[in-house]
């Protein structure tokens, strides 16, 4: 099927009803991605919708770009061209819960904050708190691979993600993994869906693993006088027996930031449990944290979205080195940037190593981030490490390789498969890496 | 075992290193042989038997260490390690590695990845594909790659993530990074029994909507029981219709609440008797019965046949009441010894292949308890693989998209279909995979 331009609203009315579809110039305005205004935008009320689209993308060759709440869309290179945005919205159901089997199946366009509600009356959760907030989109998470502190316990949304319910690049409606727990039939396509930002296909359904709301919980913050202080609480805290369910290195900018009080470095933990066992697990990191130097104080939950906040800046990238290198990739961080005065909010993840950075507006008015940026990727390439730029301004990110220099023959094979499952590349492309 | 296929390589070649793996595939390569990888045998899935002839790639030469990185709690293995043996070498410095299939004396890590084995305590920790941050891997396509490693999020697909439990179909395995653990704090043990399955299956859902996630959690009925108590005398109550073994790890303060709230949770659902361990000696009793239950099999039956499908947990009592009509309707004993916690069965159906029709008998009790399972939403398989044995079960799991996807991705790691074929994928028209005959190993071929 060719369409005119004019007849394109109308085909796209046709599948998902003229009420989901965008087409005018100040509307589409509001939708640009990282700069590109859409030709259209359509919301898919189903998976049968979102098939329909795709398969009508396919055939006139439109360039196709998913969202969900649309907090990662500047994520990736700029895309050259947009025709149609797949806005994921509409497909927020809870598909299915059953909570003695704490497993849920729900659309990709739910937010965190609703699903984090409705498994909330069942002492459930789904233990993702990814940069950017509970308004996040399940699918959108997933797509984009994010995560937060919990990780620490929990594992990335991609450990807990068991099946997905996708649409391929030409309209085929695709189901990968289980609904159960445990399975290993066939490969393990979840894995390679989570994390691709909808360059194979689009989310349109994921079954996720769930895990039970503690009784009870408690955090903490550690302030220390250097920074080494707290690499050595980490190291410590790492060799210990505790089980925190976050454990979170933050630096001066970052306390700045969430209006804590001041200190060099300061270590976030949090612990889930029965009463008993956050009691005793709190008295024995506040030893701990003592006997490193540390000042110690109970801080409400609320401390987990306030240094969450902190990474609100202009300019985001995120780290990622030998995990017991993470201080000293701080270290780096600070360095390169008090040398330039750019303000910098640090969190760091001490289970994985990722280091998450938001650099104030001196970054994003100078040349300086590119040259920081080719600075810390040359040290980080030493030990296999990469830098992400997560979010810039499209001035800067036009002169920047977002995703940084990836290993050769796992670029080849990367390239095969995205040749493979979208070979007329309409799928955000141009967006992700080696230019997928 | 369960798998009748038979058929035997023509040639066996033991590599030494990585490079020496990659070039016996490429030279398969060329000359359009099969290629069948293999580590201890231990698979149950016939997913390293070579019905198609071809060159096997056994592993089992390449078993060192290459690095133990405490600080970032990882260690590099050659796949042909036995995955006990790289516990063994951590646990002085308190790690270990979490999975811990049934098989860990024997099994080898790269087999371990290559299936995506599971084991009684993938439960808490996960299998093992959450533990592998990064391989090696000598693909159908003639590469030598490493892909992933230690530094964590890399940028692009998961590729590790979708290479581990390829089952030989990508490729083999040359080496294994994988995360180290840390020892728990504690560790306590609790075995209860019951007069029925269906009190002992309840009590599963009970404990884990108390928000408790047992490190593992296993059932044993009273065919497995009497077998164990027969054969190694592991004090397991006898006239018991079912034994949950329940084991919690972590801090001691949490683990010792919860075993106090999984006693109370246990005599709810009438459990006869409760023990708790007190130390590592009564725990290494409580769990002897469990892991030497393979080796009792031989008492009850000449032959078997062993199922790993799985249920949604909350389905235990339905399908296990289920599995009874099964039994009784094929005029056949089913002992049972499986990972309750996450809904994964091992029915072990026992049958006499010199009563005649009674080997028929099993496929048809197996084949219908395998979609009793599918029914009530569960898989195929939850631990043990798809292999040669499951193949052609894929397509009741999957639609014709969904295989179709599948093969596609194999082809991108193996062009030709030249690894390990006939393996995880069925030859269904949506897979379009088509086996083509291999030449025969050219002359003056070095291997």
């Amino acid at each position: 099927m060719v369409v005119s331009v004019q007849a394109a609203r109308g085909a796209l009315a046709e599948i998902v009803g003229s009420a989901h579809v965008v087409s005018e110039p100040a509307a589409l305005e509001g939708l640009a991605v990282d700069g590109a205004t859409p030709r259209w935008a359509a919301r898919p009320g189903s998976v049968e919708e979102m098939s329909r689209l795709l398969a009508l993308a396919s055939s006139e060759r439109w360039s196709v770009v998913p969202r969900g709440s649309g907090s990662c869309l500047d994520l990736g290179a700029p895309p050259a061209r947009v025709d149609l945005l797949l806005d994921c919205r509409r497909l927020d159901a809870i598909v299915e819960h059953t909570p003695a089997d704490m497993v849920a199946s729900v659309g990709a366009g739910l937010s965190l904050a609703a699903l984090g509600a409705a498994l909330g009356r069942h002492r459930q959760r789904f233990p993702v708190d990814p940069v950017g907030g509970a308004s996040r989109s399940v699918g959108g998470v997933l797509a984009t691979g994010a995560s937060g502190p919990l990780r620490f316990r929990y594992g990335q949304a991609r450990d807990l993600l068991l099946g997905v319910r996708f649409v391929q690049a030409d309209g085929s409606i695709t189901w990968g993994g289980s609904k159960v727990v445990k399975s290993v039939t066939g490969y393990d396509v979840p894995k390679l869906l989570a994390g691709s930002l909808g360059t194979l296909g689009v989310i349109a359904e994921a079954t996720l693993r769930l895990h039970p709301m503690p009784p009870a919980s408690g955090s903490w913050l550690l302030s220390f006088r250097t920074p080494g202080a707290a690499a050595a609480f980490v190291g410590a805290m790492l060799d210990s027996t505790l089980q925190p369910e976050r454990l979170v290195v933050a630096n001066a900018g970052a306390l700045r930031a969430a209006a804590r009080p001041a200190a060099p470095a300061a270590v976030a933990v949090s612990v889930g449990s029965i009463a008993e066992a956050v009691r005793s697990q709190g008295s024995e990191l506040v030893r701990m944290g003592r006997e490193h130097g540390a000042m110690v104080s109970d801080v409400p939950e609320d401390v987990w979205l306030e240094l969450g906040a902190a990474l609100a800046g202009p300019v985001r990238l995120k780290l990622s080195g030998e995990p017991a290198r993470l201080c000293h990739w701080l270290a780096e961080v600070e360095r390169l940037a008090g040398e330039a005065s750019v303000p910098v909010s640090a969190l760091g993840d001490a289970g994985s190593g990722v280091l998450w950075l938001s650099l104030g507006r001196a970054a994003a008015d100078g040349g300086w981030l590119a040259g920081a940026v080719g600075t810390l990727r040359e040290a980080l390439s030493g030990e296999g490490g990469n830098l992400v730029v997560e979010r810039a301004p499209r001035s800067l990110k036009d002169h920047l390789d977002v995703w940084g220099p990836i290993q050769a023959d796992s670029l080849a094979i990367m390239k095969r498969i995205k040749r493979e499952f979208d070979p007329t590349g309409i799928l955000n492309s141009g967006r992700f890496v080696g230019g997928a | 075992m369960h798998t009748f296929y038979k058929g035997a390589p023509d040639v066996v070649v033991l590599p030494t290193s990585a490079a020496e793996t990659a070039a016996v595939v490429r030279l398969c390569r060329q000359a359009r042989v099969p290629v069948v990888p293999r580590g201890s045998g231990t698979g149950l899935i016939g997913g390293a038997m070579a019905p198609r002839g071809g060159v096997m790639v056994a592993m089992t030469r390449m078993n060192r260490i290459l690095e133990v990185d405490l600080p970032n709690r990882c260690a590099t293995v050659e796949p042909g390690l036995i995955n006990l043996w790289l516990s063994d070498a951590t646990r002085a410095h308190g790690y270990f590695f979490a999975p811990d299939p049934s098989s860990q004396m024997v099994s080898s890590i790269g087999g371990n990845a290559s299936t995506n084995a599971g084991g009684p305590h993938c439960l808490k920790y996960g299998i093992t594909v959450n533990h592998v941050l990064g391989l090696q891997m000598a693909t159908g396509a003639g590469e030598l790659v490493w892909v992933g490693g230690k530094a964590h999020d890399r940028p692009g697909y998961d590729l590790p993530g979708v290479m581990v439990g390829a089952e030989g179909t990508f490729g083999v395995v040359t080496a294994v990074m994988v995360r180290l653990f840390h020892v728990p704090e504690g560790v306590k043990t609790l075995l209860a029994s019951f007069s029925s399955i269906e009190d002992a299956s309840e009590t599963v859902s009970a404990i884990i909507a108390d928000g408790i996630i047992p490190a593992a959690l296993e059932m044993l009925d009273e065919a497995m029981v009497r077998a164990i108590e027969e054969g190694i005398h592991a004090g397991y109550p006898k006239g018991a219709s079912a034994v949950l073994l329940i084991e919690l790890d972590g801090p001691r303060a949490e683990i010792e609440a919860q075993a106090r709230r999984i006693e109370e949770i246990c005599r709810a659902h009438l459990a006869l008797e409760l023990r708790v361990s007190q130390n590592d000696a009564e725990r290494a009793l409580l769990w002897k019965g469990r892991k030497e239950a393979a080796g009792v099999i031989g008492r009850l039956t000449p032959n078997w046949l062993l199922q790993d499908a799985v249920v949604p947990r909350s389905r235990l009592p339905e399908i296990m009441r289920e599995m009874l009509a099964i039994s009784a309707r094929h005029r056949l004993v089913f002992a049972n010894v499986f990972h309750a916690g996450d809904g994964n069965l091992h029915p072990i159906i026992c049958y006499d292949d010199r009563v005649p029709g009674e080997l028929e008998r099993a496929k048809q009790a197996n084949e219908a308890l395998m979609h009793a399972c599918l029914a009530m939403g569960g898989s195929v398989t939850g631990e043990h693989g798809v292999g040669l044995d499951k193949a052609e079960k894929l397509p009741y799991q999957f639609a014709a998209a969904d295989l179709n996807f599948m093969a596609r991705l194999r082809r991108v790691f193996d062009p030709d279909t030249l690894m390990n074929p006939g393996k995880l994928l069925p030859d269904h028209p949506a897979c379009a995979e088509g086996f083509r005959p291999a030449a025969a190993l050219p002359g003056g071929s070095w291997v």
